[in-house]
């Protein structure tokens, strides 16, 4: 009854997505493991919302998560996950959970507000996933990608996932072969079982949540206990030290962070100095997310402001400065940070 | 300029800033100075940590808006083994406007007058704040082995750049070193 109400409100929160859904219903309806389905697909609700918090790295979060889980529903099909289907075939419930994750994939974009992201990927998603499902090596092959990229993209929370894997007992080695991102996407493929009752318990909340329009409220859960800084967090401290490893996977940037934004930017943004080269001040939030120049010159705003009332040559390349300014980071956190700087900007310049 | 600053902290605080307390500081001489300190200072500092060979640059007693730097001439130019002091005054807008260099020991180069007077254009027009002592120094240095013949200060030396050897006589007879 529980799981009833939840996929309900699941297939609500997404009204563009209705033919889907009702596919994915049917589907389901002929199934006879619904409800652990439902149970699956609530802890993977939690994982989307977490996701949603990462905002970014919310496709390569999600895909992990799910190429993780296809890829052990193939090597493991009834074992740590807990899910019988009567007779037990292997390909069908490998069918069904593929399925089950389109519906999730089209849902929850829509549902979480804070995605903006989401919904460009959503589609990239399921055709990877269905894609890699059809094969089962190569949903081995994709999982492992996506891995890669998340851990290079997305540094900060493993720790928090170290924790999570360390009080959830893990009762296996990683298989994957991917050195660090095993044990972010470990545990909920380990816990489903021991752990689905007290999720089970959990369970109207979460769905409720997700069926509302507002899952920033699960924000500062999902993030309280992680205790690193994400680099693109607007309250990290200029002070501490980029990750290098974002430079050096130029691919999974652009995946990243390349939308909605200019590619090099962001990689000027991990290269981005400490301090000001004309002052020697510390340059804050705002200056490190101000590019003037294209040619990639950062200084703070008020030696920018000084050198506009002056020559307005860029002193890294001394050409005339552009009018507008070139705005460097795509993901600012809420909008008065990405609308204020070139307001401050064209004032002075008309000054 | 003071209603411009007025104008870009109302904007800022419109905008619901979260802290940008250098937006907001009043645009004062004083303040102008301190910012000169903190970038003179800092300069100083990276360039006693840089180590690099050949140049140095001091600050005098009193005044850290006048340094004293010295060059030495780089292997396998006429100027090899040659060491030459140099004066560096900073004005109050540095580094918006680059600093006054002038030779303070002799020295026999096309772009170099007999008062020590320089002619390099990262010194005038193509200054760029981005510059420091430290690359002013580099530059001056690169400069003494490739001068800039085309247009000289000291036309006698720029004539008899094309003869090396002459030019290293005439440069090891005008020498006289500084610490002398």
């Amino acid at each position: 009854m529980v799981s009833d109400s939840i996929t309900n409100a699941s297939i609500h929160a997404a009204p563009n997505n209705n033919n889907n859904a009702r596919d994915v219903g049917k589907k389901k309806r002929a199934r006879s493991a619904k409800l652990k389905q439902c149970k699956l697909d609530v802890r993977r609700e939690q994982w989307l919302s977490q996701g949603a918090v990462k905002n970014k790295d919310y496709k390569a979060e999600q895909n992990g998560v799910v190429e993780e889980l296809k890829d052990r529903n193939n090597h493991r099909p009834f074992g740590n996950l807990g899910m019988r289907p009567g007779g037990g075939e292997n390909d069908g419930s490998i069918h069904h959970h593929h399925h089950h994750d389109i519906d999730l994939d089209s849902n929850s974009p829509n549902s979480l507000t804070s995605s903006v992201l989401g919904s460009n990927y959503s589609e990239t998603n399921f055709t990877g996933s269905s894609s890699s499902s059809s094969s089962s090596s190569g949903g081995c092959c994709s999982g492992n990608i996506t891995e890669d990229d998340e851990g290079g993209g997305d540094d900060g929370c493993l720790d928090d996932w170290e924790a999570v894997a360390d009080a959830l007992a893990a009762n296996e080695k990683p298989k994957n072969p991917c050195l660090e991102s095993p044990p972010e996407h470990d545990p909920i493929a380990q816990s489903g079982s021991p752990q689905e009752t007290t999720i089970g318990s959990d369970a109207p909340s979460f769905g409720v949540e997700n069926s509302k329009p507002q899952c920033t409220r699960t924000i500062p859960k999902a993030s309280g206990n992680g205790l690193a800084w994400r680099p693109d967090d607007a309250f990290r401290p200029q002070s501490l030290p980029n990750l290098a490893k974002q430079v050096s996977l130029p691919n999974s940037n652009r995946k990243h962070y390349g939308c909605g934004g200019v590619p090099w930017a962001y990689s000027g943004v991990v290269s981005a100095p400490s301090s000001c080269p004309i002052c020697y001040e510390d340059l804050d939030f705002t200056d490190t997310s101000f590019l003037p120049c294209l040619c990639g010159f950062r200084l703070c705003l008020f030696c920018h402001k000084r050198i506009l009332e002056e020559d307005s040559r860029c002193p890294g390349c001394r050409k005339p400065y552009e009018h507008e300014p070139v705005e460097a980071e795509a993901s600012v956190h809420g909008g008065s940070l990405t609308f204020r700087l070139p307001r401050s900007c064209s004032l002075i310049t008309r000054s | 300029m003071a209603a411009v600053n007025q104008d870009n902290t109302l904007v800022v605080a419109t905008t619901t800033a979260p802290s940008n307390s250098k937006q907001s500081q009043p645009r004062a001489k004083t303040v102008d100075s301190q910012s000169v300190l903190k970038r003179l200072q800092s300069e100083l500092m990276a360039l006693m940590m840089s180590g690099d060979s050949g140049i140095s640059a001091f600050p005098e007693e009193d005044n850290i808006f006048c340094w004293k730097g010295t060059i030495i001439g780089s292997k396998d130019t006429v100027f090899e083994g040659t060491e030459y002091r140099l004066s560096l005054t900073f004005p109050n807008d540095y580094p918006f406007k680059p600093p006054k260099v002038k030779f303070e020991t002799l020295c026999f180069h096309p772009n170099v007058d007999l008062v020590g007077n320089i002619c390099l254009d990262i010194l005038q027009d193509k200054w760029s704040s981005a510059y420091d002592v430290r690359t002013i120094l580099l530059s001056i240095q690169s400069l003494l082995g490739e001068p800039n013949i085309s247009s000289p200060l000291n036309n006698q030396a720029a004539q008899l750049w094309s003869n090396q050897d002459d030019y290293r006589k005439m440069v090891e007879k005008l020498y006289k070193s500084p610490k002398a």
